[in-house]
């Protein structure tokens, strides 16, 4: 196979010492489904980001199609055929899918004017061609994720682009759809367009690529064939140790019901009921999951728990006490959090290491202030800055240095012993692991197991089913607000899961 | 740290710079200028005097400084000022105690005052939950003419042909020494007391990281809307304070515009200080030695005091926006060192 493209010796930093990419070079063939692999901050997007134009880079030489190229912008690439669909989705909902697709590349009249006839009749044709299931005249904010992944693809297409970079194309699917997006990314490859398909699910990759390029902390690894690839052998290849993948939970009789919703409702200041009849239990030594498409009462079921918002009915238990409508500080002698959204809920990003390990202990632990309450003892805030750092394997250069200067999976470590350190009984969990790389992926999920075995109990919300599966004794199914499903994890599997995250419906074989 | 000193005295020199410049273009010697302005406010024997003229200007800036920080954007200090500087003297017209307890009791009816003003935006706040953003710049319109009102009406000095009202009891005046008045070792200790709360008391803690990201401290159990209350009450008493020690040091009674620009310059050094209570200090008193040494400058010179104007808003300017200048510029510096191993 001929390349289409070649990056040479690609260098790029991030003010102030960040090296991204680290003299990368890399050759993709014309019409391949290339996958480029890496934990992350291994540089995958960087990499796409600089061949798409969105990034400049410090060092190093493109050639495309036989012609070294340079792309100030993602316009000089899609006119020079290269494309990119990235994780958010970009478009305009209440725009139709023909209207979105030719929107920027219209076809006129004369005089100017939109040639609608002629666009929509373009774009169908283009449906036709590569076979979506699209309906060129349908709203986007109408139509579901996947087909909105498809219209930006479609897009691209439109604008005759040949080669075809997806950005964690499945991040946003069920797994449902992934199939479908799959058979369709296949398709195009046999048209001759070539794809490049970044991901860090291993199983797709391997399920998808004709090859694949493995990226470790800037560097290439290693350019190898799918065909000769295996899951543990690219697990090592990434994070240049050997992971385990298999569940890890120990057997264990759960205790005493240590947290429990009772027929929680909450309608939103606009009317709508975010959250109808939740009844959720979580005994001691018990790690219960929450299952769910982003959107379907999660969000509001954390704030609920935490008191952010108040519920229209029902009440919220926590070690034998309602919590519902307790103050923050009260509920948290209870309920340790980790929050998703790690800078706006866990921490203050600009403010050192040590003021974020000790808050709520400030207010919990007396060994923390002195004068009743009244003056912090920093002495003691650094000494337990030091056994946090310890105890969870943080690497920092000190507790004065500013909490945003850590990398991401250190900031979580930060976040999860703060945490786990306050003792509360119940420990509620928002995707504990979003964004984190593979290394301290397992890293958190064996202090979860630890928890576990102290006999506290868990509520975790997670959108990847693989992590759900490899932890929780019990799965909740959340569904537009209502809670479809209470599962064993033993007896079930991720395709009941998913049906049900999809449909709210039981599964029917 | 070094950094942080490296990015104010840097802004500080480009701003003289350029001060220089718009000297020179008027036929001014510029050299000249500079000298008479040190001169005539660092000079021993005049340090004294500035010192006592930076009191308003550190403790209505430490009042920003410390509302910034926390999160409360209080914009009322013109305000706060006034109503401190009308109750001291509305004390000190009709109470005498002896000096040792009078002093103390006018300078707490002045932090009264501005906590009494900047008490009606938080319950403002509370109640209707209006931003102290507007609130405080309006109740600042109200307090300037309601003092207005009070120094013309009903404590207005009889026959006198200005408004303004009697001297306050002489047990109310603040001792002095030469050019050196003790309302400085008021100062000192505010700056002492707010310094320690800031940064080595609960509550401090939970402002700065409250000020930081509000939504994180009250996830952690900080009680937010008690915070806000206390931030403003605080910010509003070393405003009343201000005005307290105005009207104490100064003219010893309620005069018209007694509050001058003080409250506004204490804003502004608050934003060049970012919020620091330390460079609060040291900027409020820097802003003294660029207003007393106009004065010396106008005299001497023949370029008008007005200049300095110009100065301290180019200081503001060229620190603030190079802060942010200066962290890209270092990093780029650093990128560029990097590139340099790599290749090497």
């Amino acid at each position: 196979m001929a390349d289409i493209i070649e990056m040479d010796r690609i260098v790029k930093i991030f003010p102030p010492s960040l090296v991204a990419l680290d003299a990368v070079s890399v050759k993709f063939a014309k019409g391949e489904i290339h996958a480029i692999v890496g934990e992350n901050g291994a540089g995958k997007s960087t990499l796409m980001k600089i061949l798409y134009g969105m990034q400049p880079a410090d060092s190093g030489e493109m050639v495309y199609n036989g012609k070294k190229v340079k792309f100030s912008d993602p316009g000089e690439a899609i006119l020079a055929g290269i494309g990119m669909v990235h994780q958010e989705i970009m478009l305009i909902p209440q725009y139709t899918v023909w209207e979105n697709v030719v929107l920027g590349y219209e076809p006129v009249k004369f005089g100017g004017r939109l040639d609608v006839k002629k666009a929509r009749e373009l774009v169908k044709q283009k449906i036709d061609e590569f076979g979506f299931n699209l309906n060129a005249d349908a709203k986007v904010e109408d139509i579901s994720v996947a087909a909105r992944q498809k219209v930006e693809i479609l897009k691209l297409l439109f604008r005759n682009v040949s080669v075809l970079i997806m950005d964690e194309p499945t991040s946003v699917l069920t797994p449902q759809e992934i199939p479908q997006l799959f058979g369709e990314l296949k398709r195009l490859r046999d048209n001759g367009h070539t794809i490049l398909f970044i991901s860090h699910h291993l199983e797709e990759v391997l399920e998808l690529s004709d090859r694949i390029t493995v990226l470790r902390k800037g560097k290439k690894v290693g350019t190898i064939k799918t065909a000769e690839a295996t899951k543990a052998g690219l697990a090592q290849m990434m994070v240049g140790r050997e992971v385990i993948f298999d569940s890890i939970r120990k057997n264990q009789t759960a205790g005493a019901v240590l947290f429990q919703t009772t027929a929680l409702n909450y309608t939103d200041p606009d009317k709508r009921p975010r959250l109808i009849d939740v009844n959720i239990q979580v005994r001691a030594g018990e790690i219960v999951g929450v299952a769910g498409v982003e959107g379907n009462g999660q969000l509001e079921l954390v704030n609920l728990i935490m008191g952010l918002i108040e519920p229209t009915s029902g009440s919220i238990k926590a070690v034998g006490e309602d919590i519902t409508r307790k103050p923050i500080l009260e509920k948290r002698k209870r309920v340790a959090f980790v929050p998703q959204d790690r800078a706006n809920m866990g921490a203050s990003i600009s403010a050192n290491i040590a003021e974020n390990v000790i808050m709520t202990h400030h207010r919990l632990d007396q060994r923390f202030t002195r004068w009743a309450g009244r003056i912090l003892d920093f002495k003691q805030a650094a000494s337990f800055t030091d056994e946090v750092r310890r105890k969870f394997d943080i690497q920092m250069s000190s507790g004065e240095a500013v909490f945003k200067s850590l990398s991401g999976g250190n900031q979580q470590k930060v976040i999860l012993g703060r945490e786990l350190l306050l003792e509360a009984p119940f420990i509620l969990l928002d995707q504990p692991t979003r964004g984190l790389d593979v290394g301290s992926i397992e890293y958190v999920h064996q202090r979860i197991i630890d928890m576990r075995a102290q006999k506290r109990g868990i509520l975790m919300i997670s959108a990847d089913l693989e992590e759900l599966f490899r932890l929780t004794d019990r799965i909740v199914v959340m569904h537009k607000g209502r809670v479809v499903a209470d599962l064993v994890t033993e007896k079930t599997n991720v395709t009941e899961v998913g049906y049900l995250m999809l449909e709210g419906a039981a599964y029917e074989a | 740290m070094k950094r942080k000193i490296l990015v104010n005295v840097v802004g500080v020199l480009l701003a003289f710079l350029l001060g220089a410049v718009v000297m020179l273009v008027q036929g001014y010697n510029p050299l000249e200028t500079y000298y008479r302005l040190f001169e005539y406010s660092l000079a021993p024997g005049k340090i004294a005097y500035t010192l006592s003229k930076s009191v308003p200007l550190v403790l209505t800036g430490m009042s920003a400084s410390v509302a910034f920080a926390s999160g409360p954007i209080n914009l009322g200090q013109p305000g706060q000022l006034l109503m401190g500087a009308l109750l001291a003297t509305i004390g000190g017209l009709y109470i005498d105690l002896p000096p040792l307890l009078m002093i103390p009791f006018l300078l707490i009816l002045a932090m009264l005052g501005g906590a009494l003003w900047s008490g009606v935006a938080a319950l403002l706040k509370y109640w209707f939950n209006m931003s102290e953003f507007i609130t405080t710049l309006m109740l600042n319109m109200i307090a300037d003419f309601f003092t207005y009102w009070a120094i013309n009406y009903p404590f207005f000095e009889a026959n006198a042909n200005h408004p303004q009202t009697p001297f306050i009891a002489k047990s109310g005046w603040m001792p002095e020494w030469g050019n050196f008045n003790s309302s400085v070792i008021v100062m000192v200790l505010a700056f002492g007391v707010i310094w320690f709360i800031v940064n080595r008391s609960t509550a401090g803690y939970e402002w700065r990281l409250s000020g930081q990201n509000s939504l994180f401290s009250r996830l952690g159990g900080v009680n937010i809307s008690k915070n806000y209350l206390v931030v403003m009450l605080l910010t509003g008493a070393l405003a009343g304070l201000a005005g307290g020690l105005v009207v104490m040091a100064g003219p010893h009674r309620f005069i018209k515009d007694i509050g001058g620009n003080y409250a506004w310059d204490g804003v502004m050094i608050a934003m060049v200080a970012n919020s620091g209570i330390i460079l609060t200090l040291v900027f409020g008193f820097f802003f003294s030695v660029l207003q007393t040494g106009s004065l010396g400058m106008e005299l001497i010179t023949a370029v008008p005091k007005e200049l300095i104007q110009v100065l301290q808003a180019v200081i503001v300017l060229i620190v603030v926006a190079g802060r942010g200048y200066f962290e890209t510029f270092f990093a780029k510096l650093e990128a560029r060192r990097k590139m340099r191993e790599r290749i090497a």
